[in-house]
């Protein structure tokens, strides 16, 4: 099940994927929600710092975690607390971003979470300009 | 295997009628080089115009957004060609002789991602933080197809900046190199006759493979499908790896790096004195925990099979990269192999934070590329080779990054190559 607030994500990629989509949460409240599912057991498969866009920089973030809990594994409750504490360390930047980089960011968002789950995101890409 | 490199010094570049190199200055006509670029139908479909133009030391001038920096080089002797997989034909490259022009690269500019290229100062303080500030640098600026989407693109500009690369280092094929240098490194068992009381050392190259834009690409394939694998040194020094990413300009790898991998050169000036350099292990990064897991399963315990006393690991990127680092070191110490890290840290800009993403007890040598939020300020420059538009978005930059008098307040991390996590530079605390 992949958690994201990336409208990009939910366009090229629901209905293939079980997505729940935030669209009001910042990145940082993904993640939360992300570790508050790895402590009720749910198996975390992707890892949450992808890509070298810092935390502060962009504003998207998608997780994928089992849609059914399984068993509580403390490395990977290790790894999604030890996100958001990558994540308060950068302090947040405030900075108005144009559509054209919060496309950009979507995309980059996009291509990193198609990459870890074997998602064509060149083919995603061209059915969600043709859904247009 | 043994690799004969013959550097040929460029001392000037100039545009002219006819592309040659004579008495060390390359001489170049743009619309020659334009038009093999252009014979790739990848580079016809994407990039609607492209246009070169000449940096050299010391100038006024700003190149950004850059891309990839690529040292031309020409293979004269034994198999294989430039970038095998990709431009050459894929046969395994890393003997015979190859000549490269030395003191000079091509850059390639031009928008792709907005936040994710970086800048090159040929002259002021900016300068001090990218190695390619002291190269003549042959910059190819291109512009994208309406509508092309920029994985395509990447794609497109990637192989117009490789294509450019070839034809030129094609010029050296006839020239009599100023320096020539061999490297070899032995078979196991002939590694260890010849050098039975020497330490066995392998580095771990860590490749950025996070998805598309953030791929590293080893004879032609995608670095994120492979399984972590052995690799002669000298095929890394042949051009058998190159980069495909737009990851932070301050630590990214480009094929330049790849190609003069300072880890490599190091290892190779101590081969046979204080050290057995057996081979590489190259091994990726992904954004899957389990393919984390078993890339890290699979380098260290090549580590162990081949009975390393010691490997030096580096990494490409920032966040969950430093996992993969952590990961690789802490299986690889718990296999017996002493492990030293190379890295670049994230510690805020006031250098108090913690460095990096993730950190274990056996991570205790490492060796830093430097503090990629430290804040620098670039006055403006007489000419700007590509555009402005994107330093306000590119990491490390940010709103108002870019003042009215055209000067840049940003982090390091927007430079080319300023913290390179494979020691590419001269960042150091003393």
């Amino acid at each position: 099940m992949i958690l994201t607030n990336n409208p990009l994500v939910k366009t090229c990629m629901e209905g293939r994927y079980a997505v729940q989509f935030f669209e009001d949460l910042t990145l940082r409240e993904v993640l939360v929600k992300a570790r508050d599912m790895v402590y009720n057991g749910h198996t975390l498969y992707t890892h949450p710092l992808a890509g070298s866009v810092k935390p502060n920089e962009t504003p998207y973030k998608s997780v994928v975690v089992s849609q059914k809990p399984n068993e509580f594994s403390p490395e990977q409750a290790q790894i999604i607390a030890g996100s958001i504490e990558v994540c308060d360390k950068f302090s947040p930047q405030s900075r108005t971003l144009t559509r054209k980089v919060l496309e950009d960011f979507q995309l980059i968002d996009y291509t990193l979470l198609s990459g870890a789950l074997g998602y064509d995101a060149a083919a995603g890409l061209s059915n969600a300009t043709n859904k247009k | 295997m043994k690799l004969e490199l013959g550097f040929i010094q460029i001392r000037d570049i100039q545009f002219s009628k006819e592309c040659k190199v004579e008495s060390g200055t390359l001489y170049v006509n743009a619309d020659e080089v334009k038009d093999f670029i252009f014979q790739d139908d990848d580079v016809k479909a994407c990039v609607k115009a492209a246009h070169f133009d000449i940096a050299k030391p010391g100038e006024s001038v700003r190149i950004t957004p850059v891309k990839d920096v690529i040292e031309p080089r020409v293979k004269v002797e034994g198999p294989g060609g430039e970038f095998p997989g990709v431009i050459a034909k894929v046969d395994t490259v890393g003997s015979g002789k190859t000549h490269v022009l030395r003191g000079m690269a091509i850059v390639t500019a031009g928008k792709i991602v907005g936040f994710q290229e970086g800048i090159i100062d040929m002259s002021g303080p900016g300068a001090d933080y990218t190695p390619f500030s002291k190269l003549l640098n042959l910059v190819l600026v291109c512009e994208p197809v309406e509508g092309v989407h920029q994985h395509e693109y990447e794609h497109a500009v990637r192989i117009a900046g490789l294509r450019a690369a070839t034809f030129v280092g094609e010029l050296g094929r006839s020239l009599t190199p100023d320096e020539t240098q061999e490297f070899e490194t032995y078979g196991i068992k002939e590694g260890i006759e010849k050098l039975p009381d020497l330490p066995r050392v392998a580095y771990v190259h860590m490749l950025q493979s996070q998805g598309l834009l953030h791929d590293t690409y080893v004879y032609g394939v995608d670095a994120k499908k492979i399984i972590s694998t052995l690799i002669n040194p000298t095929e890394t020094m042949d051009g058998a790896i190159i980069s495909g990413n737009c990851v932070s300009a301050c630590d990214k790898n480009t094929t330049y790096h790849h190609q003069n991998n300072p880890v490599v050169a190091d290892l190779f000036a101590q081969h046979g004195k204080t050290l057995n350099y057996v081979c590489n292990i190259i091994t990726n990064e992904n954004v899957y925990l389990a393919d984390k897991q078993r890339s890290s399963d699979w380098a260290s315990k090549l580590a162990g099979m081949l009975d390393l006393d010691g490997v030096i690991i580096s990494e490409e990127g920032f966040g969950n990269p430093d996992t993969d680092l952590i990961m690789n070191c802490k299986k690889t110490e718990q296999k017996g192999v002493k492990t030293v890290l190379v890295t670049d840290e994230y510690a805020g800009q006031d250098g108090k934070s913690q460095s990096l993403a993730d950190a274990d007890p056996l991570a205790d040598a490492v060796v830093t590329g430097g503090n990629a939020n430290e804040v620098i300020i670039l006055p403006p420059m007489d000419k700007v080779i590509g555009t402005l538009d994107y330093v306000d978005k590119i990491a490390g930059g940010h709103a108002g990054s870019l003042r009215p008098d055209g000067s840049i307040e940003a982090e390091i991390q927007v430079i080319t190559g300023a913290t390179n996590e494979i020691g590419f530079n001269c960042l150091s605390a003393r």
